[in-house]
């Protein structure tokens, strides 16, 4: 937990990876670029002294993603978001199997989350379903521009898509978190259109649309869309880092979403490893709003602000109970191997207006 | 360096052309943006080498960037021919084969899905949108109300002073000032030139904003705007500032990390 001004901060980081990206996993030159645009973006928005070696970033293993997690508490839970990319690695970049065998080590610790892509017809409804029994994932990650044979991409509101949400709102697979950002090589931009979450949303309301990236650079769409539709909730990665190199525009970008999403439809995700929680999270609890934003927006990044994008939110979407988590992190596996014991020990008082 | 060679343009004018040429998605000028690394002008003929924030900015922006470029400096009467060198990108043998040959988009990238015309008419709007909020915030610090504002038609300014043209860039000159008539010409408030002129260029580009009747300020979706949806309206103006500028970001620092690369290798 985050200790803030002496009030600890339950963080939930919701979206990682558990990549491969070594070049013997790359098939296609895609892979090579895609991995070396992450670094990019990588480089860009980490503290120079904390940047990773390219060999690093391409493995880095699941011993160390659960110290960077874990290690200093910066994080208590995290949830798993696949991207399979199978055209570009021939493993895949970092499948549900593949996350799922570090998820089911910690499964107190971890959310694992699916997939599945439209244009995989009858199999890959099969596939999905297989994915439910076999781990019981509460919800999927979307690659709407991910490249397959012929095709660039596919669209959230085409018929074929709309069988597929019918199937997870029939298996009570609830979330639907979409990747809807920047440009990343050698993806097209247009797959990355936030437009076809509109339809798709007002189409399943019983189902949450997470919109990772919150739409950047389109971040005017997805903020008109999120502020009619309210089952669409908007992800912090990319936003997130903001805040550490460019605060002034994390406080504009902070203030425009809670101005048109409000405070409950915010959601913290380091995007790991593309940044690291160990110091990420510190950089957007620590971060304030300027005082002419919070006068011009009338918005505040206070703590109960804070504790609701950091990890409640989240809670709320994935049916976590965070005090039980709390008494529960005092002495499972991970509190005992990096010595977190006490500070999960401590009694605090359940929030009064609970 | 002499600023002019024979029969050619001048450095300047060449630059002043290139400074009316804009990154698409964060309607800024690439002079500006400093994507401008050499202009060579060999009398009438002139190379412009310019390189983006990365290797893999979309090929689609990278394309219209260049063949604005090479239009506007050949706008100069002294050019005969603009040549674009683009550097360092992924698509550049494409992009400066098809540009200085002329191609369409189509021609010089067969993989892509037709031509850029509707990824840039999509930009357009966005610009237009974000442009729209500074000409009304500035009319608001005139003292206007949204009834006013709502209400404005193109023939309420005085256009002859709004000529489009990059004396009016945002960072540019502020003491420029435009006078605009209000409720039928029963009065006129004297407010800065700049982002009137901004806004207005971008309107007619866009195509809603020609006859003198027409509404000036619109909806992102191009309606004219009720009074009572006015404030929302120009939040919506705001949050298209705020989203270009936020990519703006990333395009700033994806370069300093490229360059601090860059000069790594050079160090080592």
């Amino acid at each position: 937990m985050y200790q803030y001004n002496g009030e600890e901060i339950f963080v939930i980081d919701g979206h990682v990876h558990l990549w491969d990206a070594t070049e013997e996993n790359i098939k296609h030159q895609g892979g090579e670029e895609f991995i070396q645009c992450f670094y990019d973006y990588h480089t860009t928005f980490t503290p120079e002294e904390r940047q990773w070696s390219i060999d690093e970033y391409r493995r880095y293993g699941a011993d160390r993603m659960v110290e960077d997690l874990f290690g200093n508490a910066a994080a208590d839970m995290a949830i798993f978001q696949p991207t399979y990319l199978t055209d570009f690695y021939t493993e895949g970049f970092n499948t549900t199997e593949q996350n799922a065998e570090l998820a089911t080590e910690h499964p107190e610790r971890f959310v694992l989350n699916g997939t599945f892509d439209p244009r995989d017809g009858d199999e890959g409804l099969e596939y999905l379903e297989e994915l439910h029994d076999e781990y019981r994932i509460p919800g999927v990650k979307l690659y709407t521009a991910e490249w397959r044979g012929d095709s660039k991409g596919w669209r959230l509101d085409d018929e074929e898509a709309f069988e597929f949400l019918e199937k997870c709102s029939e298996l009570g697979i609830e979330n639907i978190h979409a990747h809807k950002g920047p440009t990343i090589r050698p993806l097209n931009r247009d797959a990355f259109d936030v437009a076809d979450i509109d339809d798709a949303a007002s189409s399943f309301p019983e189902l949450n649309f997470v919109v990772e990236h919150v739409g950047l650079p389109r971040l005017d769409d997805f903020c008109w869309i999120a502020a009619q539709e309210n089952n669409v909730y908007g992800g912090l990665a990319v936003a997130a880092p903001f805040a550490q190199n460019r605060p002034g525009k994390f406080s504009e970008i902070m203030s425009e979403l809670l101005w048109w999403l409000g405070e409950d439809r915010i959601l913290f995700g380091s995007d790991y490893a593309l940044w690291n929680p160990d110091w990420l999270v510190e950089e957007v609890v620590e971060a304030e709003l300027t005082q002419e934003d919070r006068i011009e927006y009338g918005v505040e990044w206070d703590l109960e602000t804070k504790r609701k994008v950091m990890g409640e939110n989240a809670a709320d979407l994935y049916d976590i109970d965070i005090e039980e988590k709390r008494r529960a992190f005092r002495e499972d596996e991970i509190s005992l191997q990096f010595d977190l014991e006490d500070h999960y020990a401590s009694e605090e008082p359940a929030p009064a207006d609970d | 360096m002499s600023a002019r060679t024979s029969d050619g343009p001048t450095r300047a004018a060449v630059r002043d052309r290139l400074d009316r040429v804009t990154d698409p998605e964060l309607d800024r000028s690439i002079v500006a943006l400093e994507y401008i690394d050499a202009i060579e002008i060999d009398g009438g003929h002139v190379t412009v080498h310019l390189t983006l924030p990365t290797a893999w900015c979309s090929p689609a922006f990278a394309w219209m960037m260049a063949v604005d470029a090479r239009d506007e400096v050949e706008s100069l009467p002294t050019v005969e021919t603009a040549r674009i060198a683009l550097h360092d990108h992924m698509h550049e043998t494409e992009i400066n084969r098809g540009v200085n040959e002329r191609l369409t988009f189509a021609a010089a990238f067969p993989d892509a899905d037709g031509d850029v015309d509707a990824v840039r008419s999509e930009l357009d709007d966005t610009a237009r949108v974000a442009r729209q909020y500074d000409a009304v915030e500035t009319l608001l610090d005139a003292g206007l109300d949204a009834d006013a504002i709502v209400d404005f038609r193109l023939r309420d300014l005085e256009e002859d002073e709004l000529v489009p043209d990059r004396q009016f860039e945002s960072d540019g000159d502020a003491s420029e000032t435009v006078a605009v008539s209000v409720r039928d010409r029963a009065f006129a408030v004297v407010v800065p030139a700049a982002p009137l002129a901004r806004y207005l260029e971008k309107a007619r580009e866009t195509e809603l904003v020609a006859n003198p009747a027409d509404v000036l300020f619109r909806t992102p979706e191009g309606d004219p705007i009720d009074a009572e949806t006015f404030d929302l309206v120009h939040r919506r103006g705001r949050l298209a500032t705020v989203s270009m500028s936020s990519q703006g970001g990333i395009c700033d620092g994806l370069r300093e990390a490229r360059e601090g690369r860059l000069e790594g290798t050079a160090n080592d």
